[in-house]
């Protein structure tokens, strides 16, 4: 733990033991969705599916990045992750996004995974409110993830129909926001 | 439907396997079933057996998200006129 660090954030007013669960249910949500985006990367096919396949990786790659970034954050403040995969899996702050019944179905498959994107953009905006101008490393961190979660968002919402993004893919590395923190 | 008490309501809070009812703008909901209210505990922030009007102002989210829940009773003293 980095004792000074984490008194740091408890003097600014922080309940630091609140910012760690919700810290550890996001990272938990992470590892969710980057479950949810590999079974797609096997039932994303044919001409529907392929065209999605390619954004839905860069999505995939980078929430594995926000949980690879969240958790020396969580242990630098005190916390920890749950000795196993089924308590972590049964905390997350997202409900886990489950494959609809028929695969073949991808609107139905972009559903899901643009809810599990909205619910992060809700998890990663209330810990910029709760960190903002108390716990600068904190705040940096959820305001780089929630930069992406809010151009997966917008990617796939696009998908559904609902408006342009306005965006192009990415080019080069993924984790555009995010990166600095994976070095 | 049932009136609840502030104090009833403080049973429904969800742990040890008891349901988790939650009161809104008056309402009672039954959000036992909802996998962001197991046990009782939302979002590390907040526990069920509660009035959580006011706490939504706070939420990264509106009331609309309540709308699949059932409504089990009104909140003794927070309904609605009509509902009285
Ligand atoms: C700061 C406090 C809160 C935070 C951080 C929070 C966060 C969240 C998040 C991230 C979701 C998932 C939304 C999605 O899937 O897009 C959610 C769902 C929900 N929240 Fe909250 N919330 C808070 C307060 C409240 C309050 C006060 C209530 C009740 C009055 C409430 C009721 C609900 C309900 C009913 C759902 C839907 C659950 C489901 O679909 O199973 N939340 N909340
Ligand atoms: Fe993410
Ligand atoms: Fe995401």
């Amino acid at each position: 733990m980095a004792k000074v660090a984490r008194e740091m954030v408890e003097r600014a007013g922080v309940n630091v033991d609140q910012l760690l669960e919700l810290l550890v249910k996001n990272a938990a949500a992470e590892l969710n969705t980057y479950y949810y985006y590999t079974i797609l990367r096997a039932n994303l096919i044919g001409l529907d599916g392929e065209t999605i396949k390619e954004i839905a990786e860069v999505a995939r790659i980078e929430d594995r990045n926000h949980f690879e970034a969240l958790v020396p954050r969580i242990y630098e403040l005190g916390g920890k992750l749950p000795e196993d995969m089924v308590e972590f899996h049964n905390l997350s702050a997202c409900r886990p996004a489950k494959l609809p019944a028929n695969p073949r179905d991808i609107r139905a498959m972009l559903t899901v995974l643009v809810e599990a994107e909205r619910c992060a953009v809700r998890g990663y905006t209330q810990i910029c409110n709760m960190t903002a101008g108390k716990d600068h490393r904190t705040y940096d961190l959820a305001l780089s993830i929630l930069h992406e979660e809010v151009e997966h968002e917008s990617w796939f919402s696009e998908f559904l129909g609902e408006g342009p993004s306005g965006h192009f893919m990415r080019r080069g590395e993924t984790s555009p926001f995010v990166g600095k923190f994976l070095k | 439907m049932r009136r609840f008490t502030e104090e009833e309501l403080l049973y429904y809070d969800g742990r040890s396997g008891r349901p988790a009812y939650m009161a809104f703008a008056g309402k009672v909901y039954d959000v036992t079933g909802s996998f962001l209210w197991r046990g009782g505990r939302h979002q590390a922030l907040h526990t069920a057996g509660a009035d959580l009007t006011e706490a939504i102002k706070a939420a990264p989210h509106g009331p609309e998200l309540l709308a699949k829940f059932p409504v089990v009773g009104v909140l003794q003293g927070k309904e609605k006129p009509c509902e009285k």
